[in-house]
This record gives structure tokens, C-alpha cells and sequence, in this order.
């Protein structure tokens, strides 16, 4: 029990630590993909640590919500490592209190407050950038629902867990066309919505900007969280996407400390892979027009689609 | 003369017609050559429903003669030899055409060698082909006068007929399978066999499979919704192409319809299916009783005719029994009449005026005293006014339909052919006694030269002369051996009095 | 008694039909969702070789040795052929995609998507009025009448002749899908003299195109509106 309870801590810490890790490693290989140098792996550490220590300045006009923002953010990503299989592939204590639709909408719910925020200030790029997220999301979402209802119907259970055994233990619907068209559905919109090509939000240019446009009235520690909650959604997706649909092996199944570790290093193995594909996605891929993100979301939500069909003959 | 001979005869002129034709390119060899085949090709067809009264078959099963396939065959050589003889005339009026002429009279045989073989096919896949083969050919006529509305004609009329009658093919193929429960993985799927297997066949997969095939080759008939290639394919090829296409055509995919209506009928699910073929004839004569109200170009007037008189049709067999059965196959050899005439005047029209548009044709009277005597004739024939022979026809089909569950259509029948009958001939009384529209001036006639000798006037009239006889006799004479025939034929079809 | 192939799969032939089945559908897609004519070509390409395949392994496991011929010729005719007729086309056109829409691809894909269900359904009351129980056959009814509907969808919904062109061939590949899996016994003949059919057709509509450019100056559909009423 005890034991249990610590590898629950340590799911949650898990992805506290590695989240800008993961983040360093995109940035570095994608760099280092087009033969340029890159920044180092540990750099968004350092750009943490900088932040919290820079001073804090907060606009006249700004109010409460601006201040709760971002701790409702962190908090959420916070909240969903418990829901979710990071080491172990056994529930551990406290998370059945959501399945899988519920720690999307878990997710939900911290975009949602920062993109408040971003109106809150008055400025023009946060309204900008709020309308521009939402307007993904709302293209996003229904896809999203429209896997995890997919992924529910395969397994015919709404746990994580239920669908990571039953993909272990069954070659079968492993390879089937149900599983592999989620896998792509998912991708896809993983990419939507860790903000890669061919859907980007540029870093310098604010009129091009649509999730960072949100938050360029933060500064300081408050910034610092932001970052670190875009950090570590990115990590709870590739989490979701990797113990959940396509690699679910090298989980510990009896949560002892050398399980635990090797699961930890599992992880790192296993989103390396899935990063490289987005890395090369990346590389490949031109940024689409705006007016264009619909042709790719619609992929998704053909696949997804086409997932359902296949699992009701199948 | 034996039946094989017969049919050797009947496939063999035309086949000879386009393979010497194009080997001797020259045009009035071409011209007199297919003359000489439509010819032969109508004396061996005339006789034809009568000695076929015992189905027989050739080729391995291939080919079937049974007397609705030789109805129809009878009629697509009636407008063959029409179309031929006209052709000549009209062909000629463009010196600058003579050059393509081979062609153009090698494809008009191949066409009507297509749409003598298709009534006579037995297993329903190869029908299938022969109707896309009809299709092919036809486009290549429609095309002929290689300007712009003629292509655009020729293409809408390809994509929009294939891909409809593709719809036929998924409907073949979903009864071919339900054939399989019956008679197991492997056979021949002829009318016979489907017709045999019918009532053991899944009800479900039966009615799905006709009503494909309804639809796929409903556009091939033109039957409204599924018209739209129709006024513009049979507005834009040459005179005798529209008439071919209107007077025959639409016919031998009419029989595939009616065959597979046989096979629905012979399972007790003819209900559905009836109905459905009702449904489609209203939608057809409102469709054509709108465009002919409003109509501003003369050959997509008789056009817009066909589709009313196909809707007439599938009146008939929708409406069923002996008498709709009769009544439409009379109605099938009247309109086989009546069409081409129409379609001759409207090309003569077109010739002499330099335009296609009925409001630049005003004083039909002065310049074509016989012919346009004719031509009117025609168009009174064609709405169905007595004492012409689709006057009767329509009655039998009325009647037919006047007694059973279909009065509605009935009346909708008989209203839009009184719409029809008053707007058609009201273009034409436009055409014959009124003065041009607004202009005080002269009337924009251009001069054109008249044919220059007696000869090219005699081969656009005589076609419009030869069917004006029978379609009277017809009228006021309902052949007794005609009416074996046709309780042979509805005996055959499943059809109940 | 029904002794149809289908019912009576073993579950490896049974995955392999199944997803041929759906890659043929997924090109289907791909088709309806790209702008790029010579894409369209490609992925028709992709699918005649996909659904020869099948061809192939329908006679393997039925039994069926004609089927091997018929999934030769449909490889060599659909899949290389065909294809290789509509490049010498599209070599002559001056456009390579479709310029205008009357729908977003992505909308376009929606809309297929909700035929493919719209077939699921009809298949799978289909396959419950017919008391048969297997999944092949469900499948097979569902991708035949989606590719019919997804075909519609492009002659409707492009307005370019190549497109026009391939959504006729669509048809046509729908068909034929769903006859080797339903109805494998067909008789040799029709699948021959209907495979020959199809290059005529083609071969037509090559000349038809090359007369639109001569004398309309277009391929587009957007063009033709000369004839009215």
C-alpha cells in the first residue's frame, strides 16, 4: 500500500522532472536534423530556473484571473499523471477518480483557464491568441472525443489500464486495423496539439503566434508555470499516446523501486521513438495556412472514424 | 428462312456496313452501303416478333430470341433505315463534312449494330456491356460536329450515363449473389435462370438489386431525375443521331428495366418495384410537361418530348397487366414513328433558318409547304391527339392504369399530357402562323441556298413521308395478331390481367 | 444452403481480406481528400494493385484457379494501363490540380466519412435480414456501397474531367471489390470481356478529353455552360 502510494508520488514527479527534458530533446534533434547545433538537452531546465528567479510584473488591468491561472494550469497537469499509467500498468490509489475522458477533460480545463487569462489582460495578442487556440480546439476536441469513444469500443472499458493489458496480451487486435487507425488519428493530433508542424506557433513573431500569443503579458515565476504546464502536457499526451495506444510495454507491473527505474528508462526509450517520428514530421513538413488546419484535423477525424467502422465489423 | 439465318442477316449488315465502309473511304459508298444495310436490316426485322413467338437461343446462350427482344429490335430497325435515308440529305448539306463522312456513317452502323444486339442478349452481365458499349459509340456521334456544344454534350452525356448505368452493374452484382444462395457459386446468369430463381431469392436483396438497376438504367432511358444528359446529347448531335438516339435507344434500355420488373414479379415482391417505376414516369412527363412550357430551342423541345414519352412508358409496364404491357409495347412502335419525323423536321428547320432557336422560325408554311405539312402532322402525332397511333396507346395505358392502386398517377397522367399536348403545339402554332417576335423588319432568314437539286429534298422528305402511313393505319387499326403478340409478351413478363 | 467462400474463412484469410478491404477504402480517401490530379492517379494506381491482390488470394483460398488470370489482368490493365493512359492525359492538360473547390476537402472528408457509416449501417441490416453471420461479408458490402458513394462524391463535388474520369473508375473498383469477395464463382467471361470494357471506356474518354481542350479550351466543368434549359 505504502508502496503504492509512492509510486503514485513518483508518477507524479516523473513527469514534473522529464517534461523539459523531453521538450530539450525536440528542440535539440530538431535542430540537429537540419545540421545546425542546437541548444543543449537540459536547457529548458535552465530557462526554468531563470524565470523563477527574474521579478514578477503584472498589468493595471489584470485581475484575479490572471493570477490563478497559472496555478489552475500546473495543478491540472499535475492532477492528470494520477489518472493515467506513467510506470506502473496497474491502477494505483486515487485514480479511478477519472477514466480517460476525464483526464482529457482534466486537460481541458487548464487551457481553458489560460485562455481566460490571455483575454483578461486586455491586450490584443492575448485576443489573438485565444481565439486562434480555441479555434483548434474546437476542431481538435470532437477528434479527440471521437479516439478515446474509438479506443473505449475496442476495449469495451474506459481505463487506461483495461486498454494497455488487453493491447499486451492481444497480438491480434494489436495489428488490427482498429488499433492502428486510433494510433493515427492520434498522432495526428498529437501534433495539433503540441504545436508542431504543420501546425505551429512561431516563438518570435506575434502576429504568426497562437499559443504563445497567450501568454506574453506573464512574466517571472507566473511564466515559469505556464511553460512548465506546455511542457508537461506535451509529456501527458506522449504518455497517453505511447502506454495507451501504440507502445504498451515496459511498464512495472508489481511497482517495486528496479520496476519503477526500469520503467523510468523505458520512458525515455520509448518517447525518444515517438519523438524522432515527430521530429521528422517536423522536418518534412511545411507550416500550413491558417485557414488550412481544418485538411489535416479532418484526416483525423476520418481515421477515427473509419477506427469505429472497422471495430464494429471486426 | 431459319431464325439463325435471320439473326446472321440482321448483325451481319451493319457489321459489314462499318468494316467496308472504313476500308472504302469513300462517302457515297458509305452513304449507299449503309442504306443498303439498314435496308436489309428492316426486312429481316419486320417479321421478326411474329416467327419468334418460342424463344429460341444462339452463341451457347448467349443470344436470346424471344418476342419482346425482336419488339424491340423491330423498332430500332424502323428508325435505322428512317435515320439512314435521312442522313443522306442532311449530311450533305455541309460540303466541308465530306471528308469525315466514312466515319460518321461507319459509326451510325455501329450504333445501330450495338442497339440490335443488346434486346437480343440473354445473360444480364453481357447486357450490361453491350448497353456501355451503345453508350461509347453514341458519344462519338453526339460529338460529331466537333465544336464546342457538341463536346460539352458529348462529355455530360458520357460521365453522366456511365456513371449512372454503373449503378446497374452494383445491382447486377448484388443479384448475381443472390442468385448464388439458389443455385450455388458458379452460373450463367440469364433472365431465364433469375427469373427461375427469383422466388427463392432473399426478398431483401431482390428489391435492393432491382431498384439499383432501375436507377442505373433509368438514366440510360432518361427518366427524370436522371434526365439531365438527355436534352443536351440529344439537342446537339446531327438530326439522324437524335432521332437513332430517341426513337431506339432509349428503348433497348427500357427492355433490360422491364425484364428485370419479370423476375420481381415472378418472386410476389412486384409491389415496391411497380411503384417505383410509376413514380419515376410522373417525375418524367411533370419534368418534361415544365421544359416544354418554356422551351426556346426546337431540338431540345422534341427532347424533352422523349423524356415525357419514356415516362409514358414506364407508366405502361409500371402500371402493369396485360393491357399496360400492351399499351406500352404500342406505344414503343408508335414512338419509334412518330420521333424521327420530328426530329427530320426540326433539322430541316434548323438547316433553312441558320439558327436552332424556335423564335427566329416563324412562316414554317411558306418555306416548307410539304414538309412542313408533314412536320406538323408529326407534332400533332406525338402529343397524342387521335387519330394518330399514340393516341391509342396512351389510352390502353390509361386504362390500364385507371383501375388499380395507381389512379393518382393515372390523373397525373392524363393532366400533364394535356399540358403537353397545349404547350407543345403552341410552339409550333408560333412556328407556322405567327410573324417574327418584335421586329417589323426584314425576317433574320438567312439566305441559304437550297439544296441544289431535287434529289437532296427527296431524301429529307421521304423519311418524313414513310412513317406517317402506319402511324394513321395505326391509329384507327389495332392489328388482332398484334394482340397475341402482346398477351404472348405479357405472359411471358409475369404480367396478370 | 449457402456455401459462400466468405462465410467459411479461416481467421488469417479472414484479417488479409479485411485489411485490403479497408486499405482500398483508406485510398478511396486519400483520393476524395487531395487536390493534386496526378494523387488521384496514384492512389487509383495503389488501389487497382491492392484489390488484384485480393483477387489473387480469393482464388488461393477458394480454390478458384481462374481467379489468378483475373487478378493478373486486373493488375496489368487497372493498376498499370489505366493509370499509364490517364498520365499521357494529364501530360496534356495545363492545370495539375484542381483550382476551384465547391467544397473544402476537408468537408469533402467529413461527408465520406458519413457515407462510410451511412454503408455500415445498410450493410450490417442487410447481412441481419440474410441471417449471415460473418464479418468478411459485412465488411465487403460496406466498403462496395462507401467506394459507390465516394465515387459520387467526386464526380459530384470536382469539376475537373480527370476527376470525373477516376470517380467513374472508383465506381467501377467498388464493384469489382465487393464481386471477388460476395460473388468470387462469377463466371470468367463477364469479369474478362468487363475488365476490356473498362480500357474501351478509358481509351473513349482520352479522345472525348482531347477534344474538350481543342475545342472549349478547358477540362473543367466550370466551363461547360452552354447549354441551359
Amino acid at each position: 500500500m505504502l508502496r503504492d502510494v509512492l509510486a503514485q508520488i513518483a508518477q507524479v514527479l516523473t513527469v514534473l522532472l522529464l517534461s523539459p527534458l523531453l521538450q530539450g530533446f525536440i528542440l535539440r534533434y530538431e535542430e540537429r536534423a537540419q545540421r545546425s547545433r542546437g541548444p543543449s538537452l537540459l536547457q529548458p531546465y535552465r530557462d526554468l530556473r531563470k524565470l523563477f528567479r527574474k521579478q514578477l510584473v503584472v498589468p493595471d488591468t489584470a485581475s484575479w484571473i490572471f493570477w490563478t491561472a497559472p496555478i489552475v494550469a500546473f495543478t491540472a497537469m499535475l492532477t492528470v499523471p494520477i489518472l493515467i499509467p506513467v510506470l506502473t500498468n496497474y491502477p494505483l490509489p486515487l485514480s479511478d477518480m477519472g477514466d480517460i475522458l476525464g483526464g482529457g477533460l482534466v486537460l481541458t480545463v487548464g487551457t481553458f483557464f489560460v485562455n481566460l487569462a490571455a483575454l483578461d489582460s486586455g491586450s490584443a495578442y492575448g485576443g489573438i491568441g485565444a481565439s486562434r487556440t480555441v479555434m483548434i480546439t474546437i476542431l481538435a476536441e470532437p477528434t479527440l472525443i471521437l479516439v478515446f469513444v474509438g479506443i473505449t469500443l475496442m476495449a469495451h472499458a474506459m481505463l487506461p489500464f483495461v486498454v494497455n493489458h488487453l493491447l499486451v496480451a492481444n497480438p491480434a487486435i494489436y495489428w488490427g486495423s482498429t488499433h492502428l487507425f486510433l494510433v493515427a488519428a492520434f498522432f495526428v493530433l498529437l501534433l495539433a496539439e503540441t504545436d508542431r508542424l504543420p501546425i505551429h506557433s512561431s516563438t518570435h513573431i506575434e502576429v504568426y503566434m497562437i499559443e504563445e500569443a497567450r501568454v506574453l503579458e506573464y512574466s517571472g515565476p507566473l511564466l515559469a508555470l505556464l511553460k512548465w504546464s506546455g511542457m508537461m502536457k506535451q509529456f501527458i499526451l506522449y504518455t497517453i499516446f505511447c502506454h495507451v495506444l501504440l507502445l504498451p510495454w515496459g511498464l512495472s507491473k508489481l511497482g517495486t523501486v528496479l520496476g519503477v527505474a526500469g520503467a523510468v528508462l523505458a520512458i525515455l526509450i520509448k518517447f525518444g521513438i515517438v519523438a524522432c517520428a515527430v521530429i521528422a514530421v517536423e522536418t518534412t513538413q511545411a507550416r500550413l495556412r491558417f485557414y488550412r488546419y481544418q485538411e489535416p484535423l479532418a484526416v483525423a477525424f476520418l481515421l477515427a472514424v473509419l477506427a469505429i467502422v472497422a471495430n464494429q465489423i471486426r | 428462312m431459319s431464325m439463325a439465318a435471320r439473326i446472321l442477316v440482321l448483325l451481319l449488315s451493319p457489321a459489314l456496313a462499318v468494316v467496308l465502309g472504313l476500308a472504302v473511304r469513300r462517302a457515297r459508298f458509305s452513304e449507299y452501303l449503309n442504306l443498303a444495310a439498314s435496308v436489309a436490316v428492316l426486312l429481316v426485322a419486320l417479321p421478326l416478333p411474329f416467327v419468334a413467338a418460342r424463344p429460341t437461343t444462339f452463341l451457347d446462350g448467349y443470344l436470346l430470341v424471344d418476342p419482346l427482344g425482336a419488339w424491340v429490335v423491330m423498332c430500332v430497325a424502323v428508325v435505322y433505315l428512317l435515320s439512314s435515308i435521312y442522313a443522306i440529305g442532311y449530311m450533305r448539306h455541309d460540303a466541308s463534312r465530306k471528308a469525315r463522312l466514312p466515319l460518321f456513317y461507319a459509326l451510325l452502323a455501329g450504333f445501330a449494330l450495338t442497339m440490335l444486339v443488346a434486346p437480343l442478349v440473354n445473360s444480364i452481365g453481357v447486357y450490361w456491356i453491350a448497353i456501355e458499349l451503345t453508350t461509347l459509340v453514341s458519344t462519338f456521334l453526339v460529338g460529331f460536329e466537333r465544336n464546342a456544344e457538341s463536346m460539352e454534350a458529348a462529355w455530360k452525356y458520357i460521365i453522366v450515363v456511365s456513371s449512372g448505368i454503373s449503378l446497374a452493374l452494383l445491382g447486377t452484382t448484388l443479384l448475381y449473389w443472390g442468385g448464388t444462395f439458389v443455385y450455388g457459386e458458379t452460373y450463367q446468369l440469364t433472365w431465364a435462370s433469375l427469373v427461375h430463381a427469383a422466388p427463392q431469392m432473399p426478398p431483401v436483396l431482390l428489391k435492393m438489386g432491382f431498384l439499383l438497376t432501375l436507377i442505373g438504367y433509368g438514366t440510360k432511358v432518361g427518366l427524370a431525375p436522371m434526365h439531365t444528359w438527355l436534352p443536351d446529347a440529344h439537342s446537339e448531335g446531327p438530326a439522324p443521331v437524335s432521332a437513332m438516339l430517341s426513337g431506339a435507344l432509349l428503348n433497348t434500355a427500357m427492355v433490360g428495366i422491364v425484364r428485370f420488373l419479370a423476375a420481381t414479379d415472378a418472386a410476389g415482391q412486384g409491389a415496391l418495384p411497380h411503384a417505383a417505376l410509376v413514380i419515376l414516369g410522373v417525375c418524367s412527363l411533370l419534368v418534361g410537361a415544365l421544359f416544354i412550357v418554356r422551351q426556346r430551342q426546337i431540338k431540345r423541345l422534341m427532347a424533352y418530348s422523349s423524356v415525357e414519352h419514356m415516362g409514358v412508358l414506364a407508366l405502361g409496364f409500371g402500371f402493369g397487366g396485360t393491357l399496360g404491357v400492351a399499351g406500352a409495347l404500342y406505344h414503343m412502335i408508335n414512338h419509334s414513328l412518330a420521333k424521327p419525323l420530328l426530329f427530320f423536321g426540326a433539322g430541316n428547320a434548323m438547316h433553312r433558318y441558320g439558327s436552332k432557336r424556335i423564335d427566329d422560325m416563324r412562316g414554317v408554311w411558306r418555306m416548307f409547304p410539304v414538309s412542313g405539312t408533314l412536320w406538323l402532322c408529326g407534332a400533332v402525332a406525338i402529343t397524342g391527339a387521335p387519330p394518330f397511333g399514340l393516341f391509342l396507346s396512351e389510352f390502353a395505358i390509361l386504362r390500364a392504369g385507371w383501375g388499380g392502386p395507381y389512379l393518382w398517377a393515372a390523373i397525373a397522367m392524363l393532366v400533364l399530357l394535356i399540358v403537353i399536348f397545349v404547350a407543345f403545339l403552341n410552339h409550333f402554332r408560333a412556328m407556322y402562323l405567327a410573324e417574327y417576335p418584335a421586329d417589323p423588319g426584314e425576317p433574320p432568314v438567312r439566305a441559304v441556298p437550297m439544296e441544289r437539286d431535287s434529289w437532296y429534298a427527296g431524301w429529307r422528305v421521304l423519311p418524313m413521308a414513310l412513317p406517317l402511313v402506319p402511324l394513321l393505319l395505326l391509329g384507327v387499326w389495332w392489328p388482332a395478331s398484334w394482340t397475341a403478340l402482346f398477351h404472348t409478351i405479357a405472359n411471358a413478363l409475369g404480367a396478370h390481367p | 444452403m449457402n456455401a459462400m467462400l466468405a462465410t467459411h474463412l479461416d481467421p488469417l484469410a479472414a484479417s488479409l481480406f479485411s485489411l485490403l478491404t479497408i486499405a482500398s477504402l483508406l485510398l478511396a480517401f486519400v483520393m476524395l481528400g487531395s487536390r493534386w490530379l496526378k494523387d488521384y492517379m496514384l492512389a487509383f494506381a495503389a488501389q487497382s494493385w491492392l484489390i488484384g491482390m485480393l483477387s489473387a488470394l480469393v482464388g488461393y483460398y477458394g480454390g478458384y484457379r481462374e481467379l489468378y488470370w483475373v487478378a493478373l489482368l486486373t493488375v496489368l490493365f487497372r493498376g498499370i494501363v489505366l493509370p499509364w493512359l490517364i498520365l499521357r492525359i494529364l501530360r496534356r492538360l495545363n492545370t495539375a490540380r484542381e483550382l476551384h473547390e465547391i467544397l473544402s476537402t476537408s468537408t469533402s472528408l467529413v461527408i465520406g466519412a458519413a457515407a462510410v457509416i451511412f454503408a455500415l449501417v445498410v450493410a450490417m441490416r442487410l447481412t441481419a435480414d440474410l441471417h449471415i453471420v460473418s464479418n468478411v461479408v459485412v465488411l465487403a458490402l460496406t466498403v462496395m456501397f462507401s467506394m459507390k458513394l465516394i465515387g459520387f462524391l467526386m464526380l459530384a463535388l470536382r469539376h475537373e474531367a480527370i476527376s470525373q474520369i477516376l470517380g467513374i473508375l472508383v465506381l467501377e473498383n467498388g464493384i469489382f471489390l465487393g464481386a471477388q469477395i460476395l460473388v468470387p464463382g462469377m463466371p470468367l467471361m463477364i469479369e474478362l470481356v468487363l475488365l476490356f470494357d473498362l480500357l474501351v471506356a478509358v481509351a473513349c474518354f482520352g479522345v472525348l478529353v482531347r477534344y474538350l481542350l481543342t475545342h472549349i479550351g478547358s477540362t473543367s466543368s466550370r466551363d461547360l455552360r452552354r447549354l441551359t434549359g
